[in-house]
């Protein structure tokens, strides 16, 4: 007989087969190629040139020297980085806020844990991260002298708005979405009617409210600090957009799983806990992603009701006389500063995914 | 359950609506314990519906409906009490997408009777047994066959230890070379004194199985009888058409 096997191809062969039929099928493709690569290689090098060969780091130079050298002046971020992290926090006790942006920071990287997902261990490790936060930031317990919140600021205070905002706003869009399709008609159409009324407002409006008029309105015992009036909003803004996504996997959720669990006797609060939600959450994961970084986006927006978080710091940082010329090295900085938290976020939903598909069609 | 001496199910003038569509007429129907009933009829006939509403998952809108002896009442306490001991096996077999096998069969058992852990992992152990896969315990359901899922939906009823167990077409989704081994189970629960209802049009396996056959037509039970008078002699033109359709090819 004749040997008919097939070889798989070997890999380099195939790599160059795919060049050549993808790069450089046609005259017109190769130059288009070639022109794609300089261009690409122009980028690189202009970036690379201006914020590594020809910057300035040293943290005591100033303008005359950074225009000199012509690069990237990093002296700027040397000179104003704690006020970019942490804002017009008092200078001596900034170690606090660095401590609790870590405590932060550790607690949503175990929450990311898929170990760490039960309910009762979330809530104890998230109660323990926010009374060691409060502690830390607010102080006038332990021997810490008392900041108080109007002083917060930084990077510290955008997380604190970012993670406050989806703590309380994850368990308040999963409760929404769950009202929005109750059997009770009257529930599922007030929860209807209020996601409805929060999405057509702009987040804008809802800050100005509670940070500005809810103190007319409420009796100064229900007002309580403007901050947590903000992340209040917040939370509730988030809600509303998160309520609808979670909605959305609940109804790619197929019915039979809910008759299934019910035929079983299983109550309520464990269809939903056990067999609904952690369904629904895999379907809505890319669009729940989504939020959350545009979430992480919008904490910029505190500062039109008067908070210096991460951004507003930054415009304060250089806005100081001397530094007036180096925006845009402050907004590269902080840039790179959204940027790791962001693509770290995207990262984690891309191996969440994979990890969810296991076993499944 | 409470009350030994009461039939497995006593359902009296039951009748349910679907806004005005007449789902159920006046169905009486009593299941004695141990007995294997075989409900077929035409589709939308209200065979379905007639065993969703013995668990509740239709609510029925007229009649009464005892399981075991407890009426099923508007308290959510028998409803609960009543589907702890009705196992039921669906046509789209529902396991539970997210979860192995293992926690398929131990989840309500865990959940709804606290068996520790180690005790229910044993006995849906023995169960998965039974039907014949205990290698596939680690497995997501995704990664097994449609005859293999309808097992370990039959094993994950059997982990409740129910009384009962409803059938709603259980192999009417399942390729036919599979049907088989999924019938295969089913009997030996029956030879088992399993109570089983049975919504099916497997003849075949009526006639091994059933104790007795009813034929439902537009939301009535139009004739029931054994299975060899039932195949032999039907009283009810409606069940000749039926059977002739089903059986005559």
């Amino acid at each position: 007989m004749t040997d008919l096997s097939i070889h798989a191809p070997d890999p380099s062969q195939r790599l160059w087969r795919r060049l050549r039929s993808e790069y450089f099928a046609s005259p017109l493709g190769s130059i288009l190629t070639l022109v794609c690569v300089a261009i690409l290689g122009l980028l690189i090098w202009w970036v690379l040139d201006w914020t590594l060969f020809r910057a300035t780091f040293e943290a005591d130079a100033r303008a005359a020297e950074c225009r000199a050298n012509g690069g990237a002046c990093w002296a700027v971020i040397a000179n104003r980085w704690r006020l970019i992290m942490f804002g017009i926090y008092p200078y001596d006790e900034q170690w606090r806020s660095a401590l609790a942006c870590v405590i932060v920071i550790a607690t949503v990287v175990l929450s990311c844990l898929p170990r760490m997902w039960g309910i009762i261990r979330l809530a104890a490790i998230w109660l323990f991260a926010a009374l060691a936060f409060y502690i830390l930031m607010k102080g006038g317990a332990l021997g810490l002298s008392r900041v108080s919140e109007e002083q917060w600021g930084g990077l510290a205070l955008t997380l604190f708005l970012f993670v406050s905002t989806v703590v309380i706003g994850m368990p308040l869009a999963v409760m929404l979405a769950l009202m929005r399709r109750s059997e009770m008609p009257v529930i599922a159409r007030v929860t209807g009617l209020f996601i409805d009324a929060i999405r057509s407002l702009p987040l804008l409006a809802i800050l100005f409210t509670f940070a500005v008029v809810l103190p007319f309105v409420l009796p100064a015992m229900l007002t309580g600090e403007k901050l947590y009036r903000v992340i209040v909003g917040l939370a509730i803004f988030f809600a509303a957009y998160q309520a609808e996504i979670i909605r959305g996997g609940l109804q790619g959720t197929a019915s039979g799983q809910e008759e299934a669990a019910k035929a079983l006797g299983i109550p309520y609060r464990y269809r939903i806990s056990r067999i609904v939600l952690p369904q629904a959450f895999r379907l809505a994961l890319p669009a729940t992603i989504n939020q959350i970084v545009i979430t992480f986006m919008e904490t910029s927006l505190v500062v039109v009701v008067g908070f210096v978080e991460l951004l507003a710091a930054g415009n304060a940082a250089y806005n100081t006389g001397e530094w007036k010329f180096a925006y845009v090295e402050v907004y590269v900085f902080i840039s790179a500063i959204y940027f790791t938290f962001v693509f770290g976020l995207s990262r984690y939903g891309a191996y969440l995914e994979r990890r969810m598909n296991v076993g499944r069609r | 359950m409470s009350n030994r001496q009461a039939p497995a199910i006593e359902i009296t003038g039951l009748n349910k609506f679907y806004g005005s569509f007449h789902a159920l007429r006046d169905i009486n129907l009593t299941v004695s314990r141990g007995e294997k009933v075989v409900v077929c009829g035409p589709s939308g006939s209200g065979k379905s519906t007639m065993i969703r509403c013995i668990n509740q998952l239709e609510e029925h809108d007229a009649g009464t409906i005892r399981v075991l002896g407890t009426a099923l009442d508007d308290s959510v306490g028998s409803i609960d009490e009543i589907r702890r001991e009705v196992g039921m096996v669906f046509q789209h077999f529902n396991l539970f997408p997210h979860m192995t096998v293992m926690e398929n069969c131990t989840l309500a058992p865990m959940l709804v009777r606290k068996t520790p852990r180690a005790e229910a992992e044993a006995t849906a152990m023995r169960f998965l047994e039974k039907v014949r896969i205990p290698d596939q315990a680690e497995k997501f359901p995704g990664q097994l066959s449609g005859g293999q899922q309808q097992r370990v939906a039959i094993a994950r009823a059997l982990c409740m230890k129910p009384e009962i167990l409803l059938f709603d077409e259980p192999t009417s989704a399942l390729d036919p070379e599979m049907i088989a081994e999924v019938l295969d189970v089913m009997s030996s629960l029956a030879t088992e004194g399993m109570t089983m209802i049975c919504v099916t049009h497997e003849m075949g396996f009526a006639r091994k199985v059933a104790d007795r056959v009813i034929f439902m037509d537009r939301g009535e039970i139009v004739e029931e009888a054994a299975p060899d008078a039932f195949f032999s002699n039907p009283r009810n033109e409606r069940t000749r058409r039926f059977l002739s359709q089903v059986l005559g090819h």
